[in-house]
């Protein structure tokens, strides 16, 4: 080691040690494979956009989109299914925010550690895991079995609340931290209460992250199907498809798709699956894009910064 | 001398905190619920039915006709395509975690963030339905499998569905070693690639095991995306292009089917407590994972 | 202030639309695949008679419809069989008969198949299709899930005393039988002739008899079935009407290749 330079003598493999220069190509290979590694994934994704653009773009016609589905013939669209799939989303979204954001806040501002606090962690990670297939057995066992609701809209927005509270307890946690305490003892110290402080000056400071987050949750449970087969139902009514009432049986269009390519009759399942597909993927895009710009435009809003 | 204005803003600080307590006891009363609730309706296979704990889990022979649901099949199946998912995603995660958190530069890190953001964003539907029209053909054209349908093309859709989360946990964990473990090992002259193998890597272990095990979590639970591309055969794979089910699929499979009451719909239920008995086995596995790292 | 009147406004609208939607009259129906066609077009041509009445109806499986029509979670449950003894409560209203087809590869030319070949292959006994004439091919056995309807017909109908053999795949619905069999060579499966008839896919003759409407008629053909609207408790009201006309409908049986019961020249009990 040439001590100056603080650098291996030997930095040209001219008359480098075999060792050396064996180390050398190992780096080199190994940075190769795995710059292929990383550019695959990025070729996978761009392979299942083009693949699903390709197969699906030419059945995104206005009756496709906002048609009736067809049970029996071809010709159906996914109109209702693109209704329930928001109806649910703002039904999951009005019961599991102010649940979660509280609880988050409890937890990033208030608790003090003990048992109370560590049962409030355990429960939140132990609900993140429980497949979205066991949840929704919860919800058939008790939204249409025990409160007799039948299929419904409200039983499968409040499955939807329970798989969904972790994931926007954990986002509110995070922009909680992310407000410095500086603000916190700025407010506390003109006499605000905790309360005050956290409604009037930390909660605002953190809505920019807290909105990205939200909206990118949102993208996932517009995508969500497995929880919804049993509590939601498979259908939809054709006298009343755009039904403002809750209790209504309401088939989201993943659920849709799904329904499509195991329990469907229709000659056009290809034409189905490969428009439902591509306007789910156009909407993971919206939500995604949403997420960052209504984000950030929030934050400059309130704020001033950025984020 | 409290103002009338402090005494009404304590009464609201008091207030406030006993509503935010509520919400944060909710998430335990859910949980709680969802514990008691499935535990109740998924022992009734062996309280109620009188069927063996052991014949349930270790019999392959799931015939309901002769009220004799063992569930050996699906218990393997889950396993078979969580281990093929964990093989083939776990260490291709880990490697872009790694590149992401030391080699990648500004610009494709740039990249590369959002596009594994919108690979978590597709919902798993689509990538069920993109295995049946991508994968399955593929398979019945190229491999002996007549139908296409397989275990391995539910382990290679798997495989792809929990990268996203091995990948960014993996980078996490990177992310967070001391920048002076680097520093050190490549000013002893170390390649950069030992330096990941041999310093970094071992130091991020239970960042990464975490990974994994969340990795594995997110198979284990997977539903429709497997449904729709393994066949669903109550049978043992014939090898590794042959069809067979696993516990979510015969469960989302079955259940509209299954009469209230009956030892088969109890015999799914206890398959779903099974899952749950599983997820919150490996929660404690990554609370120990992390304590092992203090 | 602003928020109390936009939240008593939510709650307004939803209990206006709720009791207004609770004012018409909504039938939920599910179940059987194969009668899944016929109840569709019905509820098309009764919702358009009688805008005031909402239907939904779903496929599942018969199964699914005994299951949950029994759990009052639906009004009317279809199936292809009369429910299991142990389930109780349920009222049958038969309005239709079905055939049923045992369905092939078009690739394979093979036309017709005698009893004991189907039971043979279903049960796992023959491999190949070299062994019941038909080309050098491995056979892939679709089977039906447990709570397809069909597949009770099929069994008690086909290929009694034998069942089927669980190793193989597994399709729930109609329709994605067909377009599994349409697409994998060497396949063979069941399914009801309101999903077969006209679908790029041989309907195979059994015993030389041909899977025609006319020869269920007679009974000359053996695999086909009563359909059932189950409901829990005798059928009432609008039910009832939408029951009655589903079963009347010549125009729309016919168009998915049901018979009407009173055409039939013979007729089974425990169907």
């Amino acid at each position: 080691m040439d001590v100056a330079t603080m650098e291996p003598r030997t930095t040209s493999l001219v008359g480098a040690s075999t060792s050396v220069r064996a180390r050398k190509l190992a780096d080199q290979i190994a940075t190769v494979v795995l710059w292929i590694m990383a550019s695959s994934i990025i070729l996978l994704l761009a392979l299942f956009i083009v693949y699903m653009f390709y197969l699906g773009a030419r059945y995104l016609t206005p009756s496709f989109i906002f048609g009736m589905p067809a049970e029996t013939s071809a010709g159906g669209g996914v109109g209702p299914e693109i209704y329930n799939s928001f109806y649910i989303l703002i039904l999951t979204l009005i019961f599991t925010v102010p649940i979660s954001t509280a609880a988050g806040v409890y937890l990033q501002e208030y608790a003090p550690p003990g048992r109370f606090r560590e049962l409030v962690v355990f429960s939140a990670e132990s609900l993140a895991t429980i497949p979205s297939i066991v949840m929704g057995l919860f919800g058939l066992l008790v939204f249409v079995y025990l409160f007799k609701w039948q299929f419904s809209a409200i039983g499968g927005a409040l499955t939807l609340t329970l798989l969904n509270l972790p994931a926007l307890m954990r986002v509110t946690q995070e922009a909680l931290k992310s407000v410095p305490d500086t603000y916190r003892e700025a407010s506390m110290g003109m006499g605000a209460t905790r309360w005050q402080t956290v409604l009037n000056v930390v909660l605002p400071s953190a809505i920019g992250r807290m909105t990205t987050g939200i909206v990118l949750i949102a993208g996932r449970i517009f995508g969500e199907t497995a929880a919804l087969i049993f509590t939601a139902g498979l259908s939809v009514s054709e006298n009343d498809p755009y039904d403002l009432n809750p209790f209504h049986t309401a088939e989201t269009l993943a659920v849709h798709l799904w329904y499509t390519h195991t329990e469907s009759i229709v000659p056009d399942v290809d034409r189905i699956g490969n428009g439902s597909a591509l306007v789910l993927l156009i909407m993971v895009f919206v939500f995604n894009i949403a997420a960052r710009v209504g984000g950030r435009a929030l934050s400059k809003r309130l704020t001033g910064r950025p984020t | 001398m409290i103002s009338s204005i402090a005494r009404r803003s304590h009464r609201t600080e008091r207030i406030a905190l006993t509503v935010i307590r509520m919400c944060a006891g909710f998430v335990i009363l859910a949980m709680a619920a969802i514990l008691l609730y499935l535990s109740v309706e998924g022992t009734k296979t062996f309280f109620v039915d009188h069927f063996s704990l052991l014949q349930f889990l270790f019999s392959p022979d799931y015939d309901l006709d002769d009220n004799h649901p063992g569930a050996a099949i699906f218990i393997v199946g889950t396993l078979l395509v969580t281990v093929f998912a964990i093989v083939v995603g776990g260490p291709f995660g880990i490697a872009v975690g790694v590149f992401l958190s030391e080699i990648a530069p500004k610009r494709m890190a740039q990249l590369l963030k959002p596009a594994i953001e919108l690979l978590v964003g597709i919902p798993s539907v689509v990538y069920g339905w993109l295995g049946l029209t991508l994968l399955v053909p593929l398979i019945r054209d190229h491999t002996s499998s007549p139908s296409g349908f397989s275990l391995a093309g539910a382990g290679i859709v798997l495989a792809i569905m929990i990268l996203p989360t091995v990948i960014s946990l993996s980078e996490d964990s990177f992310n967070s070693l001391p920048p002076s473990l680097r520093e050190g090992s490549l000013a002893l002259g170390a390649t950069r690639f030992q330096t990941i193998v041999r310093v970094l890597l071992p130091s991020a272990s239970s960042g990464l095991a975490v990974a994994l095990i969340l990795g594995i979590a997110r198979a284990v639970g997977e539903t429709l995306a497997i449904q729709l591309v393994i066949g669903n055969a109550t049978a043992f794979p014939k090898g590794i292009f042959g069809p067979t089910a696993t516990l979510t699929t015969v469960i989302v499979g079955e259940m509209p089917s299954a009469t209230q009451g009956s030892l088969q719909e109890h015999a799914l239920f206890s398959m779903a407590f099974l899952l749950l008995i599983i997820a919150m086995v490996l929660i404690l596995l990554v609370r120990f994972a992390l304590r092992k790292r203090t | 202030m602003k928020r109390n009147a936009a939240l008593a406004a939510l709650l307004v609208g939803i209990s206006v639309s709720t009791t207004a939607a609770f004012a018409d009259t909504s039938i939920t129906a599910a179940g059987s695949t194969a009668l899944l066609p016929l109840v569709k077009d019905a509820a098309g041509a009764y919702q358009a008679a009688n805008p005031s009445v909402k239907i939904s109806v779903s496929g599942g499986g018969s199964g699914t419809g005994i299951n949950q029509v029994a759990a009052k979670a639906i009004d009317i449950g279809d199936s292809d069989i009369v429910p299991p003894p142990t389930v109780t409560g349920l009222v049958d209203n038969k309005v239709a008969v079905i055939g049923f087809a045992v369905i092939v590869n078009p690739d394979l030319k093979v036309k017709n198949l005698t009893r004991k070949q189907i039971q043979d292959i279903f049960a796992g006994n023959v491999t190949n299709w070299n062994q019941v004439g038909g080309p050098d091919q491995k056979i892939v056995v679709i089977n039906r899930t447990r709570g397809s309807g069909t597949r009770v017909v099929f069994e008690k109908t086909v290929i009694a005393p034998e069942k089927v053999t669980e190793g193989g795949l597994s399709e729930d619905a109609t329709g994605t039988v067909i377009s599994v069999v349409k697409q994998t060579p060497g396949a063979i499966s069941y399914a009801a002739f309101s999903g077969t008839h006209g679908q790029p896919v041989v309907e195979v003759a059994i015993d030389g008899v041909a899977a025609t409407e006319a020869n269920v008629i007679t009974g000359k053909y053996p695999f086909w079935s009563y359909e059932h609207m189950l409901t829990n408790g005798p059928a009432t009201g609008e039910v009832k009407k939408f029951i009655d006309f589903v079963s009347s409908n010549t125009e729309l049986l016919n168009k998915n290749s049901f018979i009407k019961i009173s055409d039939m020249k013979t007729s089974e009990t425990n169907r």
